[in-house]
């Protein structure tokens, strides 16, 4: 913990939604809004259930059961969030699965916090 | 007469009279005890048997049997004695617990102080979400609050933005009075208010408008700081700041950062005092910087 973010750079995806970036008046692109990343999350959650729902941790490993069961989520997140944010949320779903489990099998052992 | 005539009796006995509580018995033996011829010249010398009864008890004599006996039940303590001890003792752990506390915090800032050059922080130069010039001697005079983020984080950065909101008004002496229900808000806390700091890791995306758009949305109070590739990679470099953001990244292209997402707690002087992490609540965090704040004698 502690030091701790996000995955590098994934390729610039086309979807709409936020991914079409509005220009501030020096050119860069603004951020996303404290609204749009609402939707997004409410995306990701969605998309999260399904995922939870079907038993699946990591969706990146079981790319195809995920696009089979929780396809239609999925493409609800992509039209919401852009597309780094999109595997940080599946990268992070399992990185906090395993910190969960780490967790609990160290305390089965009878390790408590310091 | 009377009231000389108990100092006849042996405390024992006196006790034994006492505790019956019959004042006409008290002055039927007292009476008995000193017949009318005890009232002699000084110089005159007593008979041996009224002697005995007058001369008082010296103070240091040994005490009696049943004396001993009865402090022994007591102990060495008397109600008085006890509620003394107690007071004196709830004062001293109370005052020992404040001092430990204090003690404490002058620790991690002393440990972190470093001699001469700083260890976390220094010298950067950058711009602020106007375009102005800003430098690291802008920090001087005041605690602040440095944090390292970027406007494209996905959720961290935003939701310890949300803490830094909340942990501004908890410390903003100017708004002291909103939170009053905070026994934590210290009154010795200096009137220079914290001075909160996003500094981006990502300069190439955060340009100063886009750190105006982004941090409006946080809190008014947000000093937002971007700079060059170069500029950014050195103030980075002096907080201790991992830092992985590409050089040369095109417009429009979606990528995120890693860093470290700490708050530095930077003091008057320029020099880092706390970090504050992601396990800190906002409450939590205000409370640290209060109290160091009150700590600041300079």
């Amino acid at each position: 913990m502690g030091i701790l973010s996000s995955s590098s750079s994934s390729p610039p995806s086309s979807k709409s939604g936020i991914d079409s970036p509005t220009p501030s008046p020096d050119g860069a692109f603004i951020a996303p809004s404290r609204q749009s990343r609402a939707v997004c999350y409410a995306a990701r959650d969605r998309f999260f259930e399904c995922l939870e729902k079907n038993g699946i941790i990591d969706s990146i490993k079981e790319k195809e059961k995920s696009e089979e069961r929780c396809g239609m989520e999925e493409g609800e997140l992509r039209r919401e969030c852009v597309g780094s944010w999109v595997t940080y949320f599946k990268q992070r779903r399992v990185m906090e699965h395993n910190k969960k489990q780490t967790i609990e099998k160290l305390e089965k052992e009878g390790a408590s916090v310091l | 007469m009377s009231f000389l005539c108990p100092r006849a009796f042996t405390p024992s006995k006196l006790s034994s009279l006492l505790s019956t509580r019959h004042a006409s018995s008290t002055t039927t033996q007292c009476l008995r005890a000193h017949p009318p011829t005890s009232r002699l010249p000084i110089l005159q010398k007593p008979p041996a048997h009224f002697r005995k009864i007058s001369t008082t008890r010296p103070r240091l004599a040994k005490p009696t049997v049943e004396e001993a006996k009865a402090r022994a039940r007591r102990g060495p303590f008397s109600g008085r004695a006890a509620l003394l001890f107690l007071v004196t003792g709830a004062c001293m752990i109370a005052y020992f617990r404040l001092e430990k506390a204090r003690m404490d915090r002058q620790r991690i800032a002393e440990a972190t102080k470093g001699v001469g050059k700083p260890k976390i922080g220094g010298q950067f130069e950058l711009v602020d979400q106007e375009g102005r010039r800003f430098t690291d001697e802008d920090l001087r005079g005041g605690y602040s609050l440095v944090y390292f983020g970027f406007t494209h984080c996905p959720d961290i950065c935003p939701d310890e933005l949300d803490k830094l909101s909340r942990i501004i008004d908890l410390v903003a002496p100017t708004r002291r009075h909103s939170i009053s229900t905070s026994s934590f808000v210290s009154p010795t806390s200096p009137p220079a208010p914290l001075l909160p700091i996003f500094i981006t890791c990502d300069p190439a995306r955060d340009t100063p408008s886009v750190l105006k758009t982004y941090l409006a949305e946080f809190h008014p109070g947000i000093v937002g700081l971007t700079g060059t590739w170069q500029q950014i990679k050195d103030v980075c470099k002096k907080y201790r700041v991992y830092f992985s953001t590409p050089e040369g990244v095109k417009p429009g292209m979606d990528y995120l950062v890693d860093h470290s997402i700490y708050f530095y707690l930077m003091d008057p002087e320029g020099d880092f005092v706390e970090a504050i992490g992601r396990q800190h609540t906002a409450e939590a965090a205000a409370r640290i910087i209060v109290d160091h704040m009150g700590d600041w004698k300079k």
